[in-house]
C-alpha cells in the first residue's frame, strides 16, 4: 500500500496540514513570497586557477606545472608538438599510429609487461592526437609517481615498433574508426574538414580506416625519429608538485633524452573557401538527414576568438539561440539545431548543424545561411549578447573540474602557446565582448560562401537535392561517385 | 579545442543579469575544503554540506527514495515517468523553465533513476546556489502537471524508448537479465521494459507517487562547492524547511529469492548481430566485510587490460568479441554482471565455459599478492577519480546519506578495501558462487 504512515508520521503530517490550512486561509499567503520569483544571486566569485609555471631543461624539454593542492592524483603529460597535420600526405594517420604504439613494447619490456607495470601502480595511460600536437598522459596515485615516471620514460624514450604490435594497433584503430563511421555527425564533420582543407596539411586528419593499411613500422619509426624529441616536447604536470619539483622529476627521468634538430613545419593559414559547395555523403541506414553548414574560422590566438565564441553562442549555442528558435520552434524543420567550432594552430572551423527530414534539407540550409547573414548584417540586441556571455563565463570553470580535463586544457595552452588569456583571464576576455565586436566578427566570417555537407540516405533519390544548383555525391570513404545538377545526375 | 553545446528544448525569457548581479555584500573568503556536515531539517530532509573552494562552482543533488522498487505491479515505468515530469513545471517554474534557468547561468544538469532512488543534480556558478535551491524546492513542494503535458511526455518517452530498442539490439536483454538475476518483482523489474507499460499510467498515479515519495522525509539534499556553510544552511532552511513532510515512508522490503538451482534462459532474437550471453552471480547472504572483498573481486576480474576476464576471454582464448561487466547492489544484495558477445555460437559456448573456469580458478587458487595489489591500486585510483568533481562527490555523499553510512569518513573509508586478503577472496567465492546464486541468459540461436 502506498504511503503507509506510522503514528509519529501521521501526527507530524497532521501538524503540517494544520499549518498549511491556516496559511491558505489568508488571501495572498498561499505560499511564501520568496518562492514566487528566482532569487538574486550572491556576488560572483572569481575564477582563480593555479598559475602555469614553466622552465626549460638543457635538452630543450619544456617543463610546465600547475599545482592542484590536495589532489591525490597526479597527471603527467608529455606533449609532442606534432599532431595529425604532420602526418605525411601519403600516409595519413601515421601520427595516431605512432602515438598508439607508445606503450606497445620497449627495448626491454613487452607490451604486456608495460601494461602490467602501469596497472600495478594504479595508473592509467592514454593518448590524444590533436591536429597540431599529441598528448601522452599518465594519471597515477601520488605515492606511485616516481615509478609511473620511470615507466613513461621507458615507453617514450625506448619504444619498439615491431610489426606484430603495429598490426595489432592498426587493427584496433581500424575497428575504432569503423565504429565512429557509424555516427553521421562524425562523417559530416570529417567531410567538412576534407572539403575546407583540401590541399592543406589539415586535410590529412580526415583519413578513414582504409588508409591505415598503408602505414608501415618504418613510417612510424620515421615519424617518431623526426618529432619525438625533447626540444619538440613539453613535460606538463598537475598535482601537488610545484615547478621546482616538476623540474627535478623531468630532469631525473627525461634529462637524458637526446636533443636533435627538428624540422616542424607550421601549417600556413588555409585559403578561404571561394564558392558555395554542397556535398552529399551516402549513409544507407539513415532515416533523417544530418545537415552541416560550415566554413573556416580563426585560430585561438586571434583577437576574433572570444567575440566568435559569443557569436557562435548566439547563433546556435543554447536552446534560446537563433538556429534553434528558427529551425525547431518557428519552422519546425528540425528536432535539434546547433552550432559548434573547433580551433587549430593556424586556423579554425565552425559549422551549424541540424537533423531534418529529407524533404527539409534545402529549406533548412537556406534558413541556416539566412541566420548567419542576418548576424553579419545587423547588430544583435544587447540582452542576447549578455545572455551568451553569461552562459560562457558561468560554464567556464566546469571545464577544469576533473583532473584529466584540467590537464588536457593545460596541455593545449602550453602546446599552442596560448597564455593566461585562455586560462585565468578567459572570463574577463569574454566579458569584454560587446555587440559591436560580435557584429564585426560576424562580418568577417559569415558572409563567405559556405560548405554544405548533407549526410543522408542515397535511397531517397536525387529528388531531395533538386533545389541545389550542384551537388557532389560521395561515398562514406570520401570518394566522389557522381555530381547532380538541379536534381539531374551527371 | 572543440566547443560543443547541445540544445534540446525551447527557451523562455529570463533577465540576463543573473550571472553578473553584484548587489549583495561580498562574502568572506570560503575555506578551501572541509569535511561534510550532515544534519536534518524538521520536516525530515537530510542535508549534507561540503565546502570546497577550489573552483567557483557549486553542485546540488536532491535524491529521493523513489526508484522502481516503489512501483507496484501495474505501475511499471512510473518512477521513470516521474523523473522526467520533474522537468515539466512546478508552482512557480513553468514547463521547461527549470532547464532554462540553469543553462542561462552556464550550469549543467542531469537526473537518473535506479532501483531505489531518483536523483536530480546540477552544477552552477557558486553564486547561484540560491537559484538551484529555489528550483529544487519548488518542484519538491509543488509539482504541477496537466493532461497535455502528461500525455506528451509519456508519448515522447515511449517513442524515445522504441528508437533505442530499434538501434540497441541488446537493450531488451538487459531488462530480461535483471529479472533473472533478481527474481524478486520489486528489485528485478527494469526502469522501462517495452515502453507500452507507460501508456497505462494515469496522472493520478503520478500525483500519488509524488505525494508519497517525493517528500522531504524521503529525500537527501547535498550541496558541494565553493560555499560558506552558514550561508548555505540559511538558504537551505529558507527554501526547504517549510515544505511539509509527507506520510512516513515504509522501509524497503528485503529482497526475497526462491531460486533452487542455476537460472538459465535463452533469448532468441533475429535482430541480434552476434550471439552472446549475460552471466551473473548474486551474492547472498552476506557476512561482515564481504562488500569490500566483492569490490576487489570486481577489479581482479574486470578492470584493466590485465584483469582476468579481459586476459582470458579477449586476449588468450579470443572467444569474446566484446566484454563488459560490473558489480551492482540492489537492496543490499550485490551481484556480479558480465555481458559478452561472440563471433558465433560455438565461441559463445566456449567463452561461457572459460568464464566459469575462471571462477573455479578463484575457488582453487589464491590470487597472487601482486595481482591483488594491482586490483587494489586501480580501485584506489578510481575511488579518488569518482570524487574528483563536485557533482561526483555530491552524488557519492547522497548515496552514503541514503545508506546511513558516515559522510565524513574521508580516506579511512579506503582502509577495509586495502586490507582485503587473498584468502578472503577465495573463501567468499567458495561460499557464494554457487549454482543457486547464478543466472545465465543466452542470446541468439545456440
Amino acid at each position: 500500500m502506498r504511503g503507509i504512515a506510522d503514528k509519529t508520521g501521521r501526527r507530524r503530517a497532521a501538524g503540517w496540514l494544520a499549518a498549511t490550512v491556516a496559511l491558505l486561509a489568508v488571501p495572498g499567503l498561499s505560499q511564501e513570497r520568496f518562492r514566487r520569483v528566482p532569487p538574486v544571486p550572491d556576488p560572483r566569485q572569481e575564477l582563480r586557477l593555479p598559475a602555469i609555471e614553466t622552465a626549460t631543461l638543457t635538452n630543450g624539454l619544456t617543463v610546465a606545472a600547475a599545482t592542484r593542492p590536495g589532489s591525490r592524483l597526479v597527471t603527467v603529460q608529455l606533449v609532442i608538438l606534432a599532431g595529425e597535420s604532420h602526418s605525411p600526405e601519403r600516409t595519413p594517420g601515421v601520427a595516431a599510429l605512432t602515438a598508439r604504439m607508445i606503450g606497445r613494447g620497449t627495448k626491454l619490456l613487452s607490451a604486456e609487461e608495460v601494461e602490467s607495470m602501469i596497472e600495478s601502480l594504479g595508473a592509467e595511460f592514454w593518448v590524444s592526437v590533436e591536429m597540431d600536437y599529441t598528448v601522452l598522459s599518465v594519471e597515477v596515485l601520488e605515492e606511485n609517481l616516481d615509478r609511473a615516471l620511470l615507466a613513461l620514460r621507458f615507453m617514450v624514450l625506448d619504444p619498439q615498433f615491431v610489426d606484430k604490435e603495429v598490426n595489432t594497433v592498426k587493427r584496433v584503430l581500424s575497428y575504432e574508426l569503423r565504429d565512429r563511421e557509424k555516427d553521421p555527425s562524425f562523417i559530416g564533420r570529417r567531410q567538412l574538414l576534407r572539403t575546407l582543407f583540401k590541399g592543406h596539411p589539415y586535410q590529412v586528419s580526415g583519413y578513414g580506416w582504409d588508409v591505415l593499411k598503408n602505414v608501415t613500422s618504418r613510417d612510424i619509426a620515421n615519424f617518431y625519429g623526426r618529432f619525438y624529441r625533447p626540444n619538440n616536447a613539453a613535460f606538463v604536470i598537475t598535482g601537488g608538485l610545484d615547478l621546482a619539483g616538476a623540474v627535478r622529476k623531468a630532469n631525473q627521468y627525461f634529462g637524458a633524452w637526446v636533443r636533435q634538430p627538428v624540422d616542424r613545419p607550421i601549417p600556413p593559414p588555409p585559403k578561404p573557401n571561394d564558392r558555395e559547395r554542397v556535398c552529399f555523403v551516402n549513409m544507407p541506414t539513415l532515416q533523417e538527414a544530418f545537415v552541416f553548414v560550415g566554413n573556416l574560422a580563426m585560430p585561438m590566438t586571434s583577437p576574433d576568438y572570444f567575440p566568435f565564441l559569443v557569436l557562435n553562442q548566439v547563433l546556435g549555442g543554447t536552446m534560446g539561440s537563433r538556429l534553434f528558435m528558427n529551425l525547431r520552434e518557428s519552422k519546425q524543420y528540425a528536432y535539434d539545431a546547433s552550432s559548434e567550432a573547433q580551433f587549430f594552430h593556424t586556423s579554425g572551423v565552425f559549422w551549424a548543424r541540424a537533423v531534418v527530414l529529407p524533404e527539409r534539407i534545402y529549406p533548412a540550409v537556406q534558413e541556416i545561411v539566412r541566420e548567419m547573414r542576418i548576424l553579419a548584417a545587423e547588430k544583435a540586441v544587447t540582452s542576447e549578447i549578455e545572455q551568451a556571455k553569461s552562459f560562457l563565463v558561468g560554464g567556464f570553470p566546469r571545464k577544469f573540474e576533473s583532473p584529466e580535463d584540467f590537464a588536457l586544457i593545460l596541455s593545449q595552452v602550453v602546446a599552442l602557446g596560448l597564455g593566461d588569456q585562455h586560462w585565468n583571464r578567459a572570463p574577463e576576455s569574454l566579458m569584454l565582448v560587446n555587440t559591436e565586436k560580435v557584429l564585426e566578427t560576424a562580418q568577417r566570417y559569415f558572409p563567405a560562401p559556405p560548405v554544405v555537407i548533407v549526410v543522408g540516405n542515397g535511397a531517397w533519390g536525387v529528388e531531395v537535392l533538386k533545389d541545389f544548383n550542384l551537388v557532389e555525391i560521395y561515398d562514406i570513404n570520401g570518394n566522389l561517385t557522381m555530381t547532380v545538377r538541379k536534381g539531374v545526375e551527371r | 579545442m572543440t566547443i560543443k553545446t547541445r540544445i534540446l528544448i525551447p527557451l523562455a525569457s529570463l533577465a540576463v543579469s543573473l550571472y553578473v548581479a553584484m548587489a549583495a555584500p561580498l562574502p568572506q573568503a570560503p575555506v578551501k575544503a572541509g569535511p561534510p556536515e550532515l544534519y536534518r531539517l524538521r520536516n525530515g530532509l537530510r542535508v549534507v554540506l561540503a565546502e570546497d573552494a577550489s573552483l567557483p562552482l557549486v553542485s546540488v543533488v536532491v535524491a529521493y527514495g523513489a526508484g522502481t522498487v516503489r512501483e507496484r505491479s501495474g505501475e511499471e515505468g512510473l518512477a521513470y515517468l516521474m523523473e522526467n515530469l520533474m522537468f515539466q513545471g512546478s508552482e512557480n517554474v513553468s514547463p521547461l523553465q527549470h532547464i532554462n534557468f540553469i543553462q542561462k547561468v552556464g550550469g549543467a544538469f542531469n537526473a537518473n533513476t535506479t532501483f531505489d532512488k531518483a536523483v536530480f543534480y546540477e552544477t552552477l556558478p557558486s553564486n547561484q546556489l540560491a537559484l538551484a535551491l529555489w528550483l529544487e524546492s519548488d518542484r519538491m513542494k509543488s509539482l504541477t502537471t496537466n493532461p497535455f503535458i502528461f500525455a506528451r511526455k509519456r508519448e515522447e518517452l515511449l517513442m524515445e524508448h522504441r528508437r533505442r530498442l530499434a538501434t540497441e539490439p541488446y537493450l531488451e536483454s538487459f531488462a530480461i537479465f535483471d529479472n533473472l538475476l533478481y527474481p524478486d518483482y520489486a528489485y528485478g523489474h527494469p526502469l522501462i521494459e517495452r515502453g507500452d507499460e507507460l501508456m497505462t499510467l494515469t496522472e493520478e498515479d503520478l500525483t500519488a507517487f509524488h505525494d508519497a515519495y517525493y517528500v522531504p522525509n524521503n529525500a537527501v539534499l547535498v550541496v558541494v562547492g565553493s560555499i560558506q556553510a552558514a550561508r548555505a544552511r540559511e538558504l537551505v532552511a529558507r527554501y526547504f524547511e517549510t515544505i511539509p513532510p509527507g506520510p512516513a515512508v515504509p522501509p524497503l522490503p528485503p529482497p526475497r529469492f526462491s531460486q533452487d538451482g542455476e537460472a538459465v534462459m535463452t533469448m532468441r532474437e533475429a535482430l541480434l548481430p552476434y550471439p552472446g550471453f549475460h552471466f551473473g552471480y548474486r551474492f547472498y547472504p552476506l557476512q561482515t566485510g564481504d562488500k569490500y572483498t566483492l569490490k576487489i573481486l570486481e577489479y581482479v576480474l574486470l578492470h584493466g587490460g590485465q584483469s582476468r576476464l579481459n586476459q582470458r576471454l579477449l586476449r588468450k582464448d579470443r572467444t569474446a568479441y566484446y566484454l563488459s561487466g560490473m558489480m551492482e547492489d540492489r537492496g543490499g544484495v550485490p551481484a556480479l554482471r558480465v555481458f559478452v558477445t561472440n563471433n558465433n555460437a560455438v565461441m559463445a559456448e566456449r567463452c561461457q565455459k572459460a568464464l566459469a573456469d575462471e571462477i573455479d580458478r578463484l575457488r582453487r587458487d589464491l590470487v597472487p599478492e601482486q595481482e591483488l595489489n594491482r586490483a587494489k591500486n586501480l580501485f584506489k585510483r578510481d575511488y579518488y577519480k569518482t570524487r574528483s568533481t563536485f557533482v561526483d562527490r555530491a552524488l557519492t555523499l547522497a548515496d552514503a546519506a541514503f545508506a546511513g553510512a558516515p559522510v565524513d569518513a574521508g580516506d579511512a573509508e579506503l582502509d577495509p578495501y586495502m586490507k582485503v586478503a587473498a584468502s578472503s577472496l577465495m573463501t567468499l567465492v567458495n561460499r557464494l558462487c554457487s549454482p543457486r546464486n547464478r543466472a545465465v541468459l543466452n542470446l541468439g540461436a545456440r
